[in-house]
């Protein structure tokens, strides 16, 4: 729920003074910052060993070993085994490769559902915005009634009938947020309205379509993929959720939240199953969260002020 | 005279979210696949049945037909009858399919009312913890940015907003309950059993709330009237608690208002791993039953409270920042 | 000075920390004043004036850090530790240039005013606190106090906070006031009032005043002497009276010079360029009206009227400098928006040789923007962020329909040329450039379309008084060159005194006087103008004086008007019809009009002239006259009509 706070507070215009484009300043300040880099190591460990990992040990994460079956990771009880770092389940799967395989999914579903949810929110947020009247109270009517309901019901809902396929998780993801978005966009443009160089460019002839696209998009849209960043943790931890539920990637395919989902019935004997993967996941959406948080501070120190 | 008007408008406005929430859940629940009936009456019940009962509940009417006649008893305050659940509590299986007398299903509105206090009990006592921790937390980061409190706090909110609800459940239920035996977990049976699922709540919900407070805090003690204040004379403990958190507390309780939805899709969640006798599980579980009425009616009810809370808060900023007022 | 200094400054220097850079912002600056004394700080903007004012009150940034002394009542104050300062606040008090940030938005002025004064004499009950604050919330002229005391900084106006600051400060008997150019962000008829109370609050009160203000004829309307600043650096000290007589140094000459003349040494007055019988309209308003419905507070869904312009009528020719003047909330902006077709009015029609601007649409409309183009007001607002100054220059060519590249290269590089700006930044972004740079690209942008018409809207304001020398010698060359026609919308007489030759006055929506240059300023037909005329910050001698012309008070509120002329509530000269009736604007000859029930309309019948006889006793004081006239013979004006009378004057 990152950007939730900027509802609340909202982003600054950009300044008219700024040499490099918002967005390399930010990334540039945030870049200097401990939680930056730290974030940057955590997710980029991750992400060579998510990459490369599961194919170079050449693992399958399905397969079964009945007599490897509930060893504990390295060190972490009687029979641990080289061959599985992280343990295995209470069929024999290798627990490394599935968290790993897991990660691949969660990362990717997370940062497509953003993705929709920015094009999505930034849309109708600067339609809202620009136009005011009459289209924008119909398109903040629809906001409030989206963030009155919870999505998870929605999503249950959705994808516990229809077959839980990767696109529709995307969607319902993707279709969950975008509200948020919509509703800094429109403050942000209707400051942004205001201004004497959109009116300037009224007067010179140019129609509403291109000051939107040509002039506002470019300017307004960049600060909030910096905000969205925290997004993609959301997101992943929401596909998470999902999983846990049964309502996300289906089996055999690992996930975090399947993979979680299984380890619960074995939690007093097998601790690890349920608990590495969620350890996993806490890494990266920690790495996620550090770079996303830097981010936002940045920003807030070059809009606030400096 | 304001407060009156203020509520008559944002009352119709309400109305109209309530509405569109309600026609939006209505249509999804009838387009996606899925048929309630065949899972009440069981896969052994011949095709016809199925219909027959189908068309004596009005579910083969255009939508928009069946959706008037809801809305008709929902103004008249009948939130119908579960398609599932009996009014004595167990839920039916398939084995009576023949039953369809619906005096012996439970009243969807008792469901609710039976559930909502002890969701409310656990969002109270969620809102206090988080509330508490990142008051102290936030102010202390906002005044001085850059500082020892301000890291700290960030630090925290970074690995709190990176534990997931459900895995957090878990983890704590199994550390305080199972091993350490400090607090009850799964289920109810007292307000003790409130604590776990709160912290876990509270745990979710304070990265936010400690970024917005110390970001408000910390744009507060650079307005003018703070620089100002000083040279006219005031204490700076008077500035910071009789200006600075006065004017902080508006994003705060705006955030609350958003924060709305956020908090029951993590009550819903950690309700069902705790088993908590809550509208958490209840939603859940009419999810996966399919019970139309059930979740149409649990839907209403969540706005209906989304509506509330969010006039609240409107008119509590309103009083504290006259500006607002519009 | 028989009596010990109440402040005494020695050797003080302030700079940025090192951190920051260390640029030095102040230095050697040493002065005394006197109790009672009233002592004047000018200098150009960032000259260090506020660094001067926050030092002296002991309210520098953690940034800054100051070196010499600053003594009050032979105490070192400089560096004292906000604990120490406090108990000193009672009798150094401060009041700055922005009233509306100076107290929480969230809390009634009152209350924090009592607030004020209970945190710094300490044993004062909140009921004794919250009396004197109404008592002197009263002295300030602040109507029906008492309930003005409950109300929040965004119910206030400007001028109205400002003066509920004054009794801010003063609320606790202070032995000194530090004024951090408290009149800028104010109209100048407001701001003359201000600082009018504050030269009867500092003799009241027995306080000693530094009145920091960025103006030379504003601090002489309130400083016996005055120190002239300029980078960091205090470079004249005289008697206020003799520095601008006598300015000794360098500095002060130029700033002297620089000072706007309206009746005095004006050169040549402008003229239109075409010749007077070619005159035609280029623009013309028919009783144009714009409404806005503005939510009511406290209604359900109630709407109230706020009627931003007002019946409006008249004719901008060929080759005219036309200007529109008037202080803020005056509709200048909105007729602006509506000249522009931003907005179309919700009543009458804007013909633009002949078409209704409004009825305009698609390439019918693109070629009226083709002839009408805008230049704005703020030099950093009105550049798109980061873009390349060529780029800027490009898009209005591409809008309209230009599509090969060289071609709008070398036109873009010819109206560069012409506006005064290098080719060398065609590729650069307009970073660094000086706010009279910025505004050439402004001129560029709106000329690269080869307007006929140019609508300037405050577009020199921004700048300083050597800027504005400079663009209205661009603005002059370019009108030669093109034959353009220009609508200035300003606030400042002094410049459309210069550049304009033709002027029309609005107040509250409506154009209250419409007249030539020279006319509008020796001759104004109407109190509002004259009000305006009197106020303009000036170093001549007055025609009018602010005590005769100007009443307290500010303009009501747009929304929902009473019937009868709108600026009755502050017009000294107001009687009985006012109340019932709005003037219309009527002729006074030679195309000069006015709309004042003062001025007889042409061949007014008797029953007008029986009206205007009984206010004889009002017309005989100053304001209706310009100082050293003779008050014309009554029965001659009520005969002849106020035109033949005005003729005759000149």
């Amino acid at each position: 729920m990152g950007l939730d706070s900027l509802v609340a507070l909202g982003p600054r215009p950009a300044e008219p003074e700024a040499s490099r484009s918002v967005g390399r300043r930010i990334l540039g300040r945030a870049a200097r910052s401990g939680g930056f880099r730290i974030g940057l190591a955590i997710l980029a460990v991750l992400a060579l060993a998510a990459a490369l990992y599961p194919d170079l040990s050449g693992i399958d994460p399905n397969k079964m070993d009945v007599r490897a079956r509930l060893l504990p990771p390295l060190f972490g009880g009687a029979h641990w085994s080289l061959a599985h770092p992280l343990g295995t389940d209470q069929i024999g799967r290798d627990m490394l490769v599935r968290c790993l395989i897991g990660l691949r999914y969660s990362f990717l579903i997370g940062v497509a559902s953003v993705a929709l949810t920015l094009a999505i929110g930034c849309t109708l947020g600067m339609v809202a915005g620009y136009f005011g009247g009459r289209t924008d109270t119909v398109v903040m009517r629809i906001t409030d009634a989206q963030l009155s309901i919870p999505m998870i019901i929605l999503a249950i809902a959705v994808l516990g009938v229809s077959r839980p396929t990767i696109p529709a998780i995307i969607l319902v993801l993707g279709l969950s947020n975008w509200p948020v978005y919509a509703r800094v966009m429109r403050s942000v443009v209707m400051a942004e309205r205001g201004r004497e160089y959109v009116r300037a460019a009224q007067v010179s002839g140019a129609s509403h379509a291109r000051i939107v696209v040509r002039l506002l998009a470019p300017l307004l849209v960049p600060p909030l993929l910096f905000a969205s960043v925290l997004d993609i943790a959301r997101m992943m931890i929401f596909e998470s959720t999902l999983g846990f539920l049964g309502l996300g990637v289906q089996p055999p395919t690992p996930t975090f939240g399947n993979i979680i989902a299984d380890g619960r019935k074995y939690l007093l004997n097998a601790w690890w199953i349920a608990t590495m993967p969620g350890l996993f996941l806490g890494l990266t959406l920690t790495g996620i969260n550090l770079i996303g948080a830097s981010c936002e501070r940045a920003r807030n120190a070059i809009h606030g002020g400096a | 005279m304001f407060v009156l008007s203020f509520l008559a408008r944002r009352l119709a406005q309400g109305a109209v979210i309530i509405s569109l929430v309600s026609l939006l859940i209505f249509t999804l629940l009838r387009v996606v696949p899925g048929d309630p009936v065949r899972l009440m009456v069981g896969g052994m019940a011949p095709d016809s049945l199925v219909e027959k009962i189908a068309a004596e509940m009005g579910l083969r009417d255009p939508i928009l037909v069946q959706f008037g006649r809801y809305a008709g008893h929902v103004v008249r305050g009948d939130l119908g009858h579960s398609f599932v659940r009996p009014a004595n509590g167990a839920a039916t299986g398939g084995a009576n399919f023949d039953d369809t007398t619906r005096g012996e299903r439970a009243a969807v509105a008792d469901l609710i009312r039976d559930a909502l206090p002890m969701t409310l009990q656990l969002a109270a006592l969620a809102l206090v913890f988080a509330l508490a921790f990142s008051a102290l937390v936030g102010i202390a980061a906002g005044l001085r940015p850059g500082g020892a409190a301000d890291k700290i706090a960030f630090a925290v909110s970074s690995i709190f907003i990176s534990l997931p609800n459900f895995w957090l459940a878990i983890v704590l239920a199994l550390l305080f309950s199972v091993k350490l035996g400090w607090l009850p977990a799964i289920g109810y049976g007292g307000f003790s059993y409130t604590i776990l699922p709160a912290l876990v709540l509270a745990v979710e919900l304070s990265p936010v709330l400690i970024r917005t407070l110390s970001g408000a805090v910390a744009a507060q003690m650079s307005e003018s009237y703070v620089t100002v204040g000083r040279i006219r004379g005031l204490s700076e403990t008077r500035i910071v608690v009789a200006h600075v958190l006065r004017n902080a507390a508006v994003p705060m309780l705006n955030l609350l208002g958003v924060q709305f939805s956020g908090l029951l899709g993590g009550v819903i969640i950690v309700e069902y791993i705790l088993d908590y006798p809550g509208l958490g599980l209840l939603t859940i579980n009419a999810v996966l039953q399919r019970d139309f009425p059930l979740i149409q009616g649990i839907a209403i009810v969540t706005s209906a409270i989304f509506v509330v809370i969010n006039i609240v808060v409107d008119l509590a900023a309103t009083i504290i920042d006259p500006r607002l007022e519009y | 000075m028989d009596e010990a200094p109440i402040l005494s400054v020695r050797d003080l220097g302030v700079a940025l920390a090192p951190a920051f850079g260390g640029r030095r912002l102040l230095d050697g600056i040493s002065f005394d004043i006197a109790p009672r004394e009233i002592v004047g700080v000018v200098g150009a903007t960032g000259a260090g004036k506020t660094v001067l004012a926050k030092a002296v009150v002991n309210g520098l940034d953690r940034t800054l850090s100051a070196s010499g002394t600053v003594r009050f009542r032979g105490r070192d104050i400089l560096g004292l530790d906000p604990r120490a300062m406090r108990p000193l606040r009672r009798d150094i008090a401060y009041v700055g240039a922005n009233p509306m940030g100076a107290l929480d938005p969230t809390l009634p002025v009152g209350r924090q005013i009592a607030e004020k004064m209970r945190a710094v004499t300490p044993g004062v009950t909140e009921d004794a606190a919250r009396r004197r604050v109404i008592a002197l919330l009263e002295a300030v002229r602040i109507p029906s106090a008492a309930r003005r005391f409950h109300d929040y900084p965004s119910q206030f106006s400007g001028g109205m906070m400002q003066r509920a600051l004054l009794v801010d400060a003063m609320i606790s008997d202070p032995a000194l006031l530090v004024a951090d150019n408290v009149t800028q962000p104010l109209d100048v008829t407001v701001a003359a009032q201000v600082i009018r109370l504050m030269r009867e609050l500092t003799a009241q009160f027995q306080t000693a005043i530094l009145f920091v203000s960025s103006s030379l004829p504003v601090a002489r309307e309130a400083a016996a002497r005055t120190l002239v600043i300029d980078a960091g650096r205090l470079v004249e000290e005289q008697p206020t009276d003799a520095l601008v007589a006598r300015p000794v140094h360098a500095y002060t000459r130029e700033l002297v010079a620089q000072i706007p003349t309206i009746w005095t040494g004006v050169p040549a007055q402008p003229r239109s360029r075409e010749a007077g019988a070619a005159r035609r309209p280029i623009i013309s308003l028919e009783d144009v009206s714009q409404t806005y419905r503005v939510r009511e507070r406290g209604t359900f869904a109630g709407t109230g009227a706020l009627r931003a312009v007002r019946n409006v009528t008249f004719d901008i020719a060929k080759g005219d400098s036309f200007a529109v003047v008037g202080e803020s909330g005056c509709g200048k902006s909105t007729l602006m928006r509506l000249l522009s077709r931003l907005e179309r009015p919700s009543a009458g029609r804007i013909l633009c040789e002949g078409q209704d601007i409004a009825r305009l649409s698609g390439g019918e409309l693109l070629r009226f923007r083709r002839k009408l183009q805008l230049v704005l007001q703020d030099p950093f607002d009105s550049l798109p962020p980061r873009t390349a100054i060529g780029a800027m220059l490009e898009a209005p060519l591409r809008i309209h329909g230009w599509r090969d590249a060289a071609r709008i290269r070398d036109k873009v590089r010819a109206v560069m040329n012409d506006v005064g700006l290098s080719p060398t930044l065609y590729d650069a972004l307009p970073l660094g450039l000086s706010a009279g740079q910025r505004q050439r690209i402004n001129v560029a942008r709106a000329m690269v379309l080869d307007p006929e018409i140019l609508l300037m809207d405050e577009t020199l304001s921004a700048l300083d008084q050597t800027e504005q020398f400079r663009l209205l010698a661009l603005f002059d060359k370019l009108q030669s060159a093109h034959g353009l026609t220009y609508i200035f919308i300003s606030h400042d007489l002094a410049m459309v005194r210069k550049a304009c030759n033709r002027v029309a006055v609005m107040y509250l929506g409506e154009v209250v006087e419409l007249a030539d240059n020279g006319r509008l300023f020796f001759d104004p037909g109407h109190p509002y103008t004259r009000a305006l005329l009197s106020a303009m910050p000036t170093l001549e001698e007055r025609r009018y004086r602010p005590e005769d012309c100007l009443l307290d008070g500010e303009p009501p509120s747009p929304i929902d008007l009473p019937a009868g002329c709108a600026f009755r509530s502050r017009c000294p000269r107001a009687f009985a019809p006012c109340a019932g009736q709005s003037p219309a604007l009527v002729t006074r000859g030679a195309g000069d009009f006015a709309s004042c029930h003062h001025v007889p309309a042409p061949g007014a019948g008797l029953a007008q002239a029986a009206a205007m006889g009984s206010t004889g006793r009002i017309r005989r004081t100053n304001c209706g006259l310009p100082k050293g006239m003779p008050p014309p013979s009554r029965g001659a004006s009520q005969v002849k009509g106020r035109a033949t009378r005005g003729e005759g004057r000149r």
